[in-house]
């Protein structure tokens, strides 16, 4: 009897072994409803005039760059099979993987991908070599591939319609409101799970959260703010690492020495911690450096601690007032409440800041998305997003990029204020990642109960 | 002025005066009742603004009640006294409570004042409530006003405070409304009355905290810069004010504002706002024009019927008084018999009839008098004939009676005698010729014969004419000097008989200059008219000689008839003029005639202005 029992109970371990892993088994089909708060208004990678997570995501569903981070933050090939650099690291030859096809039929050859990366890059010198593309840089540049892995890279064949080799094609656009994409049936890497995606732009990130508990949409965006609420609430929520920097930028260099006291007055009054435990309800991390410490390693070494009596000290050694602008986005809750407190923290110290929506501001808080994993690109990327920086920024040396963001500091242009992490909700959409970008990966998800 | 234009004046100025003083009249009743209106309807639409102040105050206690009741805050209230650090989870609290309570100001405040949750200010969370420390000393219960610090400024609004305790730090909850346009719009204004409100920030006046109910405080032509002043005084005095604002020419456009300070809480008690009302003239200005328009018309057609009837009663009451006058006027020109027709028996009627007696016994009198003169010229002209002829008659008798007495006596010697009494007779016979013949031209003085001419040439002619004689050989001489004003203008006279009256004034002259002298002719003009002066050097004369010098007959030589200066007399009296003369004993005489500036009418008969004065 004994022995029966055991036999009895390990078959129905056995059973109930095989029903979990059906339950936890890929299923083709169903419809992804995505809400996103970025409005797209082109699908073409090579236009990042507006950089966001969002955008990120979109176009690596329908198009692939030639090599990506893989989870663990390393690169990995994509498009291009193998890659050789000479001449210390100015002449670059990527070889392509053979077999892939663009959206339309046709195949990915080195004349398409050299024409793609062109458009993206202007001042390259990019020539295609049998089924390889050739990048032929003035200077030497080590973090090329870091580049080429940022989504403006995505190769992509223009016609009347930019297409690519992702693994969603277009099924209907509305720019800067809706994006309807399907499967694509001769994706390179297999057709996906899903049918097909539709991708709502445009929504605040209150409506993104009214949808989702509407089950409107199995994927949304998470404001920083709202991460400790849906987190009380036990929404499924899953946070990037912190890869957004929420920072001040003035609109032009200091004129004069009695400006740049003000500016430092200005830095040493904003008090980050209330930024965070209150407005943020406890997300980010409050950061005087540009980079996060995940990317750069050192952003540790710069405090972000106010000081308001130096900051009044410096204040009183400039007998003329400051009355400054602060710049927000009236879409972003968040950035608005920042520069009021910013301006409250301002006063503080003697300074006049008003905040305003309006565009033409002597500073601004602003989001920074950070590009990539690569410290040198990513820093490169955020200088350029908060026009800080036109020409190219590379190097090799930690230490270098350590002087060199501390140069920029230095200039009082950027008072960076917190890193912040890039948070989704999702609801019965299994196997999707987060990319090192902060984008969502739906190459291997799969809806768990598939909607006609 | 005429009599009866004088009653015409006082009649229609006593009619425009009248309704002059009608229309002041009303016009001030006018305004005293309509302040009397315009005070009690702003002291009704004050009272409204009150009573919507208490509504919406008592409104808005209700709310932070409910608020302060919900379990959301009593769940607060129980966290921050046991872990006060756990309040950054509650700083979105008091947006989505003022939303769902309506609301436009909330904040949570702990025990210390510090703001745990503000709706209207979200970013301010952690900093102390600037108001707090008066609004819990004052221990406000009912709304009060207070400004309320925005991030853009400041806001006006109607607060209440509750206070939620659970355990021993309290949670303030401090709600309000905003007073704006809204608040204003629910309040029923009457017509041609408006009202706004004004947010004191103690700084310079802004129109752009001027509150409206439609929302529009000032435009091109009612810049709310003009409120300004009144609006300062209302501050300054901190009590209410009225006065009128211009807004531009147009009276009907100014309107009469009444500033009320309205005042926050706090031991100060801050004045927060001012309340303006304001009450459009329009009507007052439109109602007071009628008046003046009325008036004027009123005034304007009374004064011609006035004129009208004055002009018809007058003329009924002048028309005896001017038959008087026109007939004192005929019997002063010497119309005697001048009567007025007398009417009625008032006191006109009265003075006619008494002017028609005292004209019938001023003539019975003249008449008197005229028999009397003539009576006396006769006795004078016997008198003087007699004087006259008994003259050479005297020796005319003696002659006669040496003739006789001669022929009796002495016949040898009685042709010789004869002979020299016969040139006696015949002297003193020719003596009584000449005075029979100045009798007889004096008898048979002419009328002028008036004609255009220059007196200057007369002047010059008679001069001419004595020359030889001034300075004749066997007499002292008199120098004779002429001083004629050239700008002498031509009248009317007859050149002959003013020659001869001047000639006559130039003989008296010489006649009184024996010893020789200075004759000076001397014309000129005074008060329009033309002016001879013939001035000797000679004895003079007795100011009683001056009186009667022109009387007739009247002579002081020792051989005159006394005609010679009546005769002057007539003649210048003919010509419309007059004489007179100036004389002292001893200082020479001047005698001076002056002559009406006038021309000769023309004459139909004869081609020469010649003319007889009758």
């Amino acid at each position: 009897m004994k022995r029966t029992v055991w036999q009895w109970l390990a078959v129905s371990s056995i059973l109930v072994l095989f029903g979990a892993q059906a339950e936890t088994r890929p299923q083709y089909g169903g419809t992804l409803h995505v809400e996103m708060r970025a409005s797209m208004l082109s699908l073409d990678p090579a236009d990042a005039s507006a950089d966001s997570f969002g955008r990120r995501g979109v176009i690596s569903l329908l198009y692939d760059t030639l090599v990506s981070w893989d989870e663990s933050g390393h690169l990995k090939p994509t498009l291009a099979e193998s890659w050789q650099s000479s001449r210390g690291d100015q002449r670059w030859e990527l070889h392509l993987r053979p077999g892939v096809k663009f959206q339309d039929g046709t195949p990915l050859t080195g004349e398409v991908a050299a024409a793609s990366l062109r458009t993206a890059n202007p001042s390259w010198n990019v020539s295609a070599d049998a089924n390889a593309v050739v990048i032929q840089l003035e200077a030497a540049d080590p973090q090329l591939l870091a580049e080429l892995a940022l989504p403006r890279n995505a190769i992509a064949k223009r016609g009347k319609d930019p297409v690519g080799t992702g693994a969603f094609e277009v099924a209907n656009w509305q720019p800067g409101k809706k994006l309807t994409l399907r499967a694509n049936e001769e994706c390179w890497r297999g057709r996906p799970f899903l049918d097909g995606v539709e991708i709502e732009m445009g929504q605040s990130f209150r409506d993104q959260a009214t949808a989702f508990a509407l089950h409107k949409a199995e994927l949304i965006e998470v404001a920083p703010e709202q991460t400790h609420r849906m987190l009380q609430e036990e929404r499924p929520l899953t946070s990037a690492a912190k890869i957004e920097l929420l920072a001040l930028v003035f609109r032009r260099d200091a004129s004069t020495a009695e400006e740049k006291l003000l500016r430092q007055a200005l830095v040493l009054s904003v008090d980050r911690a209330p930024i965070r435990s209150v407005l943020l309800q406890g997300a980010g991390e409050p950061t005087a450096s540009v980079l996060p410490t995940w990317i750069s390693g050192y952003g540790f070494v710069f405090s972000p601690d106010n000081d308001l009596a130096k900051a009044r000290q410096l204040r009183s050694q400039v007998g003329a007032n400051a009355a400054w602008t602060i710049g927000y986005d009236n879409t972003d809750a968040l950035t608005r409440l920042v520069a009021e407190r910013v301006a409250l923290n301002t006063s503080d110290a003697g300074l006049s800041l008003r905040p305003t929506s309006a565009n033409d501001t002597d500073l601004r808080v602003v989001r920074i998305p950070m590009a990539s994993a690569d410290p040198w690109v990513a820093f490169d990327e955020a200088l350029k997003e908060a026009a800080l920086a036109s020409g190219k920024i590379t190097g090799r040396s930690l230490e270098d990029l350590y002087t060199l963001e501390q140069t920029t500091l230095g200039s009082e242009r950027v008072l960076p204020l917190l890193h912040l992490p890039a948070s989704y909700a999702a609801a019965d959409l299994k196997d999707w990642r987060l990319r090192v970008d902060g984008s969502w990966n739906l190459d291997a998800a799969w809806l768990e109960a598939p909607k006609p | 002025m005429s009599f009866r234009r004088k009653l015409l004046m006082v009649f229609a100025g006593t009619v425009f005066l009248s309704v002059a003083a009608v229309a002041l009249l009303v016009q001030f009743l006018t305004r005293g009742a309509f302040e009397r209106t315009e005070n009690q309807r702003t002291a009704a639409l004050v009272s409204q603004f009150q009573r919507e102040f208490n509504r919406r105050g008592e409104e808005v206690g209700r709310r932070v009640q409910a608020i302060a009741a919900t379990d959301a805050l009593t769940r607060m209230a129980t966290t921050l006294n046991g872990t006060p650090s756990n309040s950054a989870e509650y700083f979105d609290l008091a947006r989505s409570m003022a939303e769902s309570h309506q609301l436009d100001f909330l904040e949570f405040l702990d025990s210390r004042g510090t703001i745990i949750s503000s709706a209207q200010w979200p970013a301010k969370f952690g900093y102390t409530d600037n108001a707090f420390e008066n609004l819990v000393a004052s221990n406000e219960s009912g709304p009060f006003l207070m400004l309320e610090d925005l991030q853009d400024g400041t806001a006006l609004g109607l607060f209440a405070m509750r206070v939620v305790q659970v355990g021993e730090n309290p949670v303030y909850v401090l709600g309000g409304r905003r007073l704006d346009k809204g608040f204003l719009s629910a309040l029923d204004l009457p017509p041609d009355m408006r009202v706004l409100l004004y947010q004191n920030r103690g700084e310079k006046f802004s129109p752009g905290l001027l509150i409206s109910p439609s929302g529009n405080t000032s435009d091109s032509e009612h810049p709310a810069e003009r409120l300004a002043p009144l609006i300062a005084s209302a501050e300054r005095y901190d009590q209410e004010i009225s006065g009128v604002v211009k807004w531009n020419s147009d009276q009907s456009n100014d309107e009469l504002f009444h500033a009320i300070p309205l005042k926050g809480v706090g031991k100060d008690h801050p004045l927060l706002a001012v309340l303006l009302v304001g009450n459009s003239r329009r009507s007052y200005v439109d109602l007071k024009r009628r008046i003046l328009d009325s008036a004027l018309l009123v005034g304007g057609g009374g004064t011609v019927l006035a004129i009208l009837l004055s002009t018809w009663a007058a003329a009924r009451v002048t028309r005896p008084v001017e038959q008087l006058a026109a007939a004192a006027q005929d019997v002063a020109a010497g119309n005697w018999n001048a009567r007025v027709e007398v009417q009625g028996s008032d006191e006109v009627a009265r003075l006619a009839d008494s002017f028609n007696r005292m004209t019938e016994q001023l003539l019975g009198q003249k008449e008197r008098l005229m028999q009397a003169e003539r009576v006396a010229a006769w006795r004078e002209l016997a008198r003087r004939l007699a004087h006259e002829l008994k003259n050479p008659l005297f020796p005319l008798q003696i002659t006669v009676e040496n003739l006789l007495r001669a022929r009796e006596l002495d016949p040898k010697g009685f042709d010789e005698i004869f002979r020299e009494s016969s040139q006696t007779l015949l002297a003193e016979i020719s003596n009584l010729k000449g005075i029979i013949g100045r009798f007889s031209e004096f008898s048979r003085m002419p009328q002028p014969q008036l004609q255009n001419v220059q007196v200057n040439d007369i002047v010059q002619g008679v001069a001419q004419l004595f020359q030889a004689q001034l300075q004749a050989p066997g007499r002292a001489a008199i120098n004779c000097r002429l001083e004629l004003d050239e700008r002498l203008p031509i009248i009317a006279a007859d050149p002959e008989l003013l020659h001869r009256a001047l000639s006559n004034l130039v003989l008296n002259a010489m006649d009184a200059m024996p010893n020789g002298g200075s004759l000076t002719l001397r014309t000129h003009q005074k008060d329009g008219a033309v002016v001879i002066e013939v001035a000797d050097t000679g004895s003079g004369l007795t100011p009683e000689e001056c009186e009667r010098i022109f009387t007739p007959y009247y002579t002081s030589k020792q051989h005159g008839t006394g005609l010679g200066l009546a005769i002057v007399q007539s003649v210048i009296s003919d010509h419309g003029g007059r004489i007179s003369v100036k004389s002292e004993p001893g200082r020479g005489s001047t005698f001076v005639i002056e002559l009406p500036n006038r021309l000769a009418r023309p004459s139909s008969a004869s081609n020469e202005s010649r003319e007889v004065l009758s």
